[in-house]
């Protein structure tokens, strides 16, 4: 699928590999895929990003990110629900950090299989190849003939877990960002 | 405020949400303590047989899921 792909969603995916290799990831996620997203110029994604002053506050996003990679990939929303059954998440990644040192509880490492499939080198988890996968079926459900960045920032934010309710808690969220790049409601993100 | 926090305030609603929210979390918190404690079971030498017997599942079982780390 890839020769459909545009130069800048061709950037975002190695941006990402760049990401994961500077963060000693043993493989790309989708977190790195929104990193590289957040380092585009000139591009539609890049426009957005300021529309919504994300751009502004790049620096509380990659907190964000950094907090759930910490609680091994639980996002805050995720802490909040188990606050309501009366488990405290912090509390329990302190208490493994003391038995198994900082970080412990980290995601990455064992979270998804990487597999060797875009680059030589370094895998994507079947995260960062889902949201690949989603970015095509949106291009398609869009009726556009090339997938863009903006299509991987959509797929992005259509997926449940960390990276889209990180976006979402700046703002960004899959009808905010349709609205912000293409300026129509357009289709449904695809599931599944 | 996230969406679970709300939701979480309106527990007395018994939204279903509320419940399968907390659910799919533990399950995600569960995966990660196995995945450190395994990780730490064979750094000390255990054997897949032991590890299994402890978490109630076959050699197998624990062997497909953490046999890469």
């Amino acid at each position: 699928m890839f020769e459909r792909f545009t130069e800048g969603a061709r950037g975002v995916v190695t941006g990402a590999v760049g990401h994961s290799e500077r963060m000693a990831a043993d493989s790309v996620t989708e977190e790195h895929m929104l990193l590289a997203l957040l380092d585009q110029e000139g591009t539609r994604t890049s426009f957005a990003f300021a529309a919504l002053g994300i751009r502004d506050r790049r620096p509380a996003v990659e907190q964000s990110l950094a907090d759930a990679r910490r609680h091994g990939g639980l996002s805050k929303a995720d802490a909040d629900a188990l606050a309501g059954i009366g488990i405290d998440v912090d509390r329990i990644v302190s208490k493994v950090e003391e038995a198994h040192g900082e970080g412990a509880m980290r995601a990455g490492g064992t979270a998804g299989r990487p597999r060797r499939w875009w680059s030589g080198h370094r895998g994507l988890t079947p995260g960062a190849k889902g949201v690949l996968e989603r970015s095509l079926r949106i291009a398609v459900g869009r009726g556009d003939r090339h997938i863009g960045d903006e299509h991987i920032l959509l797929a992005l934010a259509a997926r449940p877990g960390v990276v889209s309710e990180v976006l979402s808690d700046h703002g960004a969220t899959y009808t905010t960002l349709e609205r912000t790049m293409f300026g129509d409601p357009g289709t449904l993100p695809a599931t599944g | 405020m996230t969406e679970a926090t709300d939701l979480a305030e309106r527990a007395g609603d018994r939204d279903p949400r509320v419940g399968l929210r907390a659910v799919a979390a533990l399950r995600l918190l569960l995966e990660r303590l196995e995945a450190v404690q395994v990780r730490s079971a064979r750094e000390q030498g255990w054997s897949w047989q032991e590890i299994a017997d402890v978490l109630g599942v076959s050699r197998q079982a624990a062997h497909k899921k953490h046999g890469r780390q």
